[in-house]
């Protein structure tokens, strides 16, 4: 112990020299930027970064380390895909962990949740927008003040999800960079609303902004500008301009990786990297990689093709199942891999028997849990399963999938075997005995079972898959047929009830987790496809739609209000298995198949991307959660496969 | 110098030089109709093609009988199978039309279905046999084909498309649909142009005047918003069989102008005409000069007119099917069938997908051949 | 020709607002069906901001008072004015017909003239069939399998009327042989349709001319074949070419809009149809009135054009009462 006076003597300036170069941590960026640096057009990394940046922990996520440049191509169908950088990019307060899809701080230097209804954000100090001005908690102080609660920006109040019982939260601004949003009652949906792939963007740039708003411009350069960008007021040229997730304005200062540089009206879209980006790598390299991201717009029926002729680096949107092959043979010809991410839709095609069907005959016999679960019994799902996805997708009910923590067999399975037999003895059960000449079976009231599915028209999946349905319905004694119609169309006949049956995607996210927010397994929306009244009902607090009386219904209801109102785990793990449990005898909705596969091109000379994933919409956002910020280049030559 | 003559010796008959051979009698006597007939025979393309056409039409009645699948039986062991040939010798031996059994097997690296021929299977085609039942009509219930494949066997000879159908027996249902909707559609588009077309020849003057601006609008028009907002107004709560007759009248309602202006030049020139004037004379209405004097000189003109017209109702229809907007599957037509067949997995992968498009060229061409016959026959001046 | 536009203009608003619902509901309808959030009482908010909610009549009347004054409406696709979102659209959409028409008339003069003068040959009969065969096939079909030929055979890039590298940047020599690249196949879809009628109008006239007494006389006389033909019969026969550039103008334009969809080309063909789906009104009015304008423009310079070169029509009236 000779040394420990001797160690002890000199700690401080070991402690100090640690610190000093802790702060002193050399971070570096991209060599387009750093000729910038020294022509003094741009501050210096350390400058532009947050003093505290978000530094990705590759290990934990699988990646390495990559060189800075090159540029991903992708194919988009229309303008509006513009808005798919703001999904890709993901730059959010909170995100999702590709792997566990916990939630973690990304733009947030934390966050913390009490009772589940109080939320205390901190901002990075030093956190720049893309036009080098701090981002602070004046920026959402001007979101929830001046654009939230404004009448004329806002004339119908905040967005829905700030409501909680009919209350707004109470917003304080603590210092510069600590704010927080405090509730009477939990707000589950928050933080998810935060992180999805949509979001909800509870901040704008302040700084940006203040020249449409009247209360910060003077009025007569307020109405200049209205005229100049041929609005009707300064409102509407406001909300024009601060769309932080459209990327329709290339003056918004923005907080993502890339930011777009072109008119919304270009057949290519191009976005730059962003100086300011709050992520770096565990080298202290400034993300992104790649210097920019191109969208190209094309039409899509054309984007496999073009695809398969190596038009791009990074594809999956636009893309389908039955592409697959195609894809794998351009192969042969230019330098890309396919590869297959599951889908994580609860089902990827699902029948929705409409609850609030107008035709009373036809509301009773759906109403019946019998003739529900009969249509299920009676639906061949391992025959689309092999028709259609060639055997690799799984048949089962609309519900949740085998990787996810509540999953039990009898979820997927329960009235979801083909039994022909135990069909048709349920129908005859309900009463439907007698049959027409063709042995289709009568209605009470005389008429045949002709049941007319209609669908939104768009895609010969859903034409191929009705004909399958078809033939194996007709073997319990009812017709179909199918009826293509337009999408509005579709959707308000079975708003209105004018629809029987409808045919469509199943729950956006079959990985449920106890965290995740029920409202698409209750009767919560008009846009279930199975019960739209009930749901127009509670999105409306009863003064439209139709209120629920079954029984069931009202339990579901009951369980999901339970859900909202508390924080403890176990008790949110329970709600699910009974609200699964309820679903898996009730059969709301009959699935057909699920985990179909995505295909998904990606470069040979691009790194970082994952062999296999999770293509989701939301959770997810599609490449979002993967981080495309991480991906690049290898130099040619270098690829490996 | 006198030149030698000769005097024909039989007694003369001063009425010899009156009467006609039999040739020139039924030439000279013929009708209109007759005339144009055998004009027409001299063609030898128009012929074909009418005859072409006629076998198209009669095979519309009797779909059911010639195709070897029913229109809705699938095969989900025989998918994207290519088409199968027909061979007559195996070994050296005659063993009839056959076809080889197919071996399936999908491969897993590229989810590619691979069919191969297996030599040892031989499946006889059989004629007159008993198959998949059908409905005749929709009403009439029959299993009787003209060829279907051997008992356990398969006979694809288009192949199969992606849910396992037999595309030649699709081919044949189309064409039921895709051959009357132009016939209805030039009907319609028929009776419009006669109407338009008549009352602005003969009456002239602003009835000429308003029907010309309004020619020329509609001809200034791109089909193609037309058509498409037209189609987008039908409303969807319409049973299949509505849409279709829609569809044919949305076609019909843009095509008649060519034939409008054709009848009223027509008209202005021959309603001066001494026959015309008599008829006026004598007190006939309007309506019965048109009709019954002025329209039958120029019926074979109108004919040939409408003959050419179809080919672009038949290709209007499989437009507006790419788009989306015409019929669509569960309904069959040629149309549907291209629309299925638009996309590259097609073109690269599945090239028997497409052969839909021969029987669309080969009824278009036949159409204008068969029009450019009847129009050649028509015309009295050559 | 003014009336025409006129009642151009009003069948153009109808047909926009023939299908039910409004830009507002598409809009709506696509939202919910992604998944992305929807808050329909904002969306509903705009509707009195586009206008919408007003009687049709009042819309109409403010879309033709603002053409007029060069404003030619909001597009709300683009939220942008629509001058700025048609940008070079315009342009190539006059070159890609042009082209189409010059390829046109270099196609059917040398085979109309041929068919005339061999009359019921093996040539005859073969050329007018390949012509025939252009205008059988349907073109969203023939567009397709050109596409995937010019990629296996030439490497053209799928789509598009150029390589994506040259779009949005200035002219150069190699963004115009990409261009030419590319604009063959749209060409040739779109034209083969046009040339059969061509062929059949020009072989029709010339065999009416080369029965004709002064024609007969003049070979009679001892004038070389070829020179008479093309001396007199010819410029007798050269009248379809140019009055029928008003009869193709409607179906090239037409024609090439569904064309330039299935290749993509940046033409107003797919931004009028994605327009009209989602009933972009002003967007797709002024696409429809830019259209049409362009028909019937041209169908009134191939009447002078016409009159200026057939000193018949200009002397003689019109051959009908």
């Amino acid at each position: 112990m000779k040394y420990r006076n001797t160690f002890l003597m000199f700690a401080p300036v070991f402690l100090m020299f640690f610190s000093i170069a802790g702060n002193a941590f050399a971070y570096s960026e991209a060599p387009s930027l750093a000729k910038k640096v020294a022509a003094g057009k741009l501050p210096p990394v350390d400058e532009r970064l947050p003093i505290n940046p978000r530094k990705l922990n590759f290990k934990n996520l699988g990646l390495k380390i990559g060189k800075y440049g090159g540029s991903i191509r992708m194919l988009m169908a229309r303008a509006k895909d513009a808005r798919q950088m703001s999904v890709y990019g993901y730059s959010r307060l909170v995100g999702y962990h590709p792997k566990t899809f916990e939630l973690e701080a990304d733009i947030l230097e934390s966050f913390e949740v009490k009772e589940g209804r109080k939320f205390t954000f901190e901002l990075r100090r030093g956190h720049k927008w893309s036009d080098g001005q701090p981002l602070t908690s004046e920026d959402f102080r001007y979101w929830w003040e001046d654009v939230a609660n404004n009448k004329e920006l806002s004339p119908v109040g905040p967005p829905k999800i700030m409501t909680i019982n009919d209350e707004l939260p109470i917003f304080e601004v603590i210092n510069r960079y600590k704010f927080r949003y405090t509730w009477k009652r939990p707000n589950p949906d928050f933080l998810p609303r935060l992180a999805s792939a949509s979001p909800l963007y509870i901040y704008r740039p302040a700084h940006y902004m203040r020249q449409f708003h009247e209360k910060y411009t003077d009025q007569d350069v307020l109405k200049k500008a209205v005229k100049k960008y041929k609005q009707r007021n300064w409102a509407a040229l406001h909300n024009k301009m601060d769309n932080l997730y459209r990327n329709d304005n290339v003056d918004l200062p923005v907080l993502q990786p890339w930011v777009s540089i072109s008119k919304p009206s270009a057949s290519r879209l191009i976005f730059k990297r962003n100086p300011f980006f709050h992520r770096v790598d565990p080298e202290g390299k400034q993300l992104p990689y790649t210097d920019s991201f191109i969208f190209t717009i094309a039409n899509n029926k054309l984007i496999p093709a073009k695809t398969g002729t190596g038009e791009v680096d990074l594809q999956a949107r636009y893309l389908r199942f039955d592409d697959y092959t195609f894809l794998k043979k351009g192969e042969e010809r230019s330098p890309y891999s396919t590869r297959l991410w599951k889908t994580a839709k609860g089902a990827h095609l699902a029948l929705f028997p409409n609850l609030n069907v107008n035709n009373p005959i036809l509301r009773k016999l759906i109403r019946d849990v019998r003739f529900r679960r009969a249509l299920s019994l009676s639906v061949h799902r391992h025959e689309i399963n092999q028709v259609i996805y060639y055997g690799l997708a799984i048949g089962g009910n609309n519900s949740v999938l085998p990787e996810s923590p509540l999953y039990r067999p009898t979820y997927r399975n329960k009235w979801a075997n083909f039994d022909l037999q135990k069909a048709n003895q349920l129908l005859d059960e309900i009463g439907l005995v007698q049959r027409d000449s063709s042995g289709i079976r009568l209605m009470p009231d005389g008429s045949p079972l002709h049941l007319i599915i209609e669908t939104a028209g768009e895609s010969t999946e859903q034409t191929d898959v009705l004909e399958l349905v078809r033939d194996s319905w007709l073997k319990i004694g009812i017709k179909i047929f199918s009826k293509p119609s337009q999408r509005n169309v579709f959707r308000n006949r079975i708003f209105s009830g004018e629809t029987a049956m409808s045919i469509w995607s199943g729950i956006e996210n079959g990985l449920i987790t106890a965290n995740s927010s029920p409202a698409e397994f209750v009767p919560t929306s008009q846009q279930s496809l199975q019960w739209p009244k009930w749901g127009q009902y509670y999105e409306t607090n009863g003064k439209a739609g139709e209120r629920p009386t079954e029984e069931h219904i009202i339990h579901l209801l009951e369980l999901y209000q339970r859900w909202k109102n508390t924080a403890a785990q176990k008790e949110k793990s329970e709600i699910w298995e009974k609200i699964l449990k309820i679903h898996s005898d009730q059969i709301y909705s009959i699935g057909l198949v699920a985990a179909v596969l995505q295909p998904v091109v990606v470069s040979r000379r691009l790194k970082n991307v994952p062999l296999s994933a999770i293509y989701n919409w939301s959770p997810g956002a599609h490449f979002g959660i993967y981080k495309p910020d991480t991906f690049w280049f290898a130099a040619a030559g270098e690829e490996r496969k | 110098m006198t030149t030698k003559h000769f005097v024909n010796k039989a007694p003369f008959d001063p009425n010899a030089t009156e009467k006609l051979t039999p040739e020139q009698e039924r030439y000279y006597m013929a009708t209109q109709w007759q005339l144009m007939w055998w004009k027409l025979k001299r063609h030898r393309l128009a012929m074909i093609s009418g005859a072409v056409l006629a076998l198209m039409y009669f095979s519309v009645i009797i779909s059911e009988f010639l195709a070897p699948y029913a229109l809705t039986t699938r095969n989900t062991d025989f998918i994207y199978a290519p088409p199968q040939t027909i061979n007559f010798f195996h070994d050296g031996e005659f063993q009839g039309p056959f076809v080889y059994g197919l071996k399936y097997q999908l491969n897993m690296t590229n989810l590619k279905r691979e069919y191969q021929e297996d030599k040892q299977s031989i499946q006889k085609i059989r004629f007159f046999c008993k198959s998949d039942p059908y409905k005749f009509w929709g009403h009439v219930a029959s299993s009787t084909h003209l060829f279907c494949p051997s008992a356990t066997g398969t006979l694809f000879l288009l192949g199969t498309d992606r849910l396992g159908r037999d595309v030649l027996s699709r081919i044949i249902y189309g064409t039921r649909i895709s051959l009357t909707v132009g016939l209805l559609g030039i009907i319609f588009s028929f009776i419009i142009g006669i109407t338009i077309g008549g009352l602005a020849g003969y009456f002239g003057g602003w009835v000429d005047n308003l029907s010309q601006r309004a020619i020329e609008i509609i001809r200034s028009f791109p089909e193609l918003p037309l058509w498409m907002a037209l189609s987008a107004s039908l409303p969807v709560t319409w049973s299949p069989i509505l849409i279709y007759f829609g569809i044919t009248i949305i076609l019909g309602m843009l095509d008649w102008t060519g034939l409008a202006r054709a009848v009223r030049s027509k008209l202005l020139s021959l309603r001066e005409e001494d026959f015309a004037l008599a008829a006026q004379l004598m007190g006939a209405k309007p309506q019965r000069i048109i009709v019954r004097h002025l329209l039958p000189s120029f019926t074979s003109h109108l004919i040939a007119s409408a003959t050419l017209s179809i080919p672009s109702m038949i290709l209007g229809e499989t437009a507006l099917s790419f788009l989306g907007l015409g019929l669509r599957p569960p309904i069959t037509s040629w149309g549907v069938l291209l629309t299925e067949a638009q996309n590259m997995n097609a073109v690269e992968l599945y090239p028997w997908i497409m052969t839909p498009v021969i029987p669309v060229i080969i009824v278009v061409l036949a159409f204008n051949f068969f029009g450019d016959g009847l129009r050649d026959a028509a015309d009295p001046y050559r | 020709m003014i009336p025409t536009l006129v009642a151009i203009s009003v069948i153009t608003f109808v047909i926009i607002q023939l299908p039910p619902g409004d830009y507002l509901s598409t809009y709506i309808a696509e939202l919910q069906s992604q998944g992305e959030n929807v808050d329909i009482e904002k969306i509903e908010a705009l509707r009195a901001q586009y206008g919408l909610d007003r009687p049709m009549i009042e819309q109409y009347g403010l879309w033709v008072l603002g053409m007029l004054q060069g404003d030619f409406g909001f597009s709300f696709e683009y939220q942008l004015p629509v001058s700025e979102v048609v940008g070079d659209r315009l342009f190539l959409t006059l070159v890609l017909n042009f082209a189409t028409i010059i390829f046109i008339w270099i196609i059917a003069f040398p085979i109309g003239i041929y068919s005339a003068t061999h009359q019921y040959s093996l040539g005859d009969y073969g050329l007018t069939f390949i012509g025939f065969i252009g205008l059988a096939t349907p073109n969203f079909l023939l567009a397709l399998v050109l596409l995937y030929l010019a990629n296996v055979w030439f490497g053209t890039s799928i789509g598009g009327l150029m390589d994506p590298e040259y779009i949005g940047q200035p002219w150069s020599t190699n963004k115009i042989i990409s261009v030419i690249e590319h604009l063959w196949v749209p060409v040739v879809v779109i034209g083969t349709s046009g040339t059969a009628g061509m062929i059949r109008r020009l072989r029709a006239n010339m065999l009416d001319e080369l029965q004709k007494q002064y024609f007969v006389t003049a070979k009679a006389k001892g004038l070389h074949p070829l020179r008479a033909l093309l001396k007199y019969p010819l410029r007798a026969s050269l009248n379809p070419f140019i009055a029928d550039i008003g009869n193709m103008l409607p179906q090239i334009v037409s024609g090439s809009a569904i064309v330039s969809m299935v290749l993509s080309l940046p033409t107003t063909g797919p931004m009028l149809i994605s327009a009209l789906q989602s009933q972009d009104m002003y967007l797709a009015g002024s696409f429809l009135i830019f259209l049409a304008l362009l028909t019937v423009v041209g169908m009134f310079l191939s009447d002078i054009a016409l009159a200026y070169l057939d000193p018949r029509i200009r002397l003689g009236g019109s051959a009908e009462k």
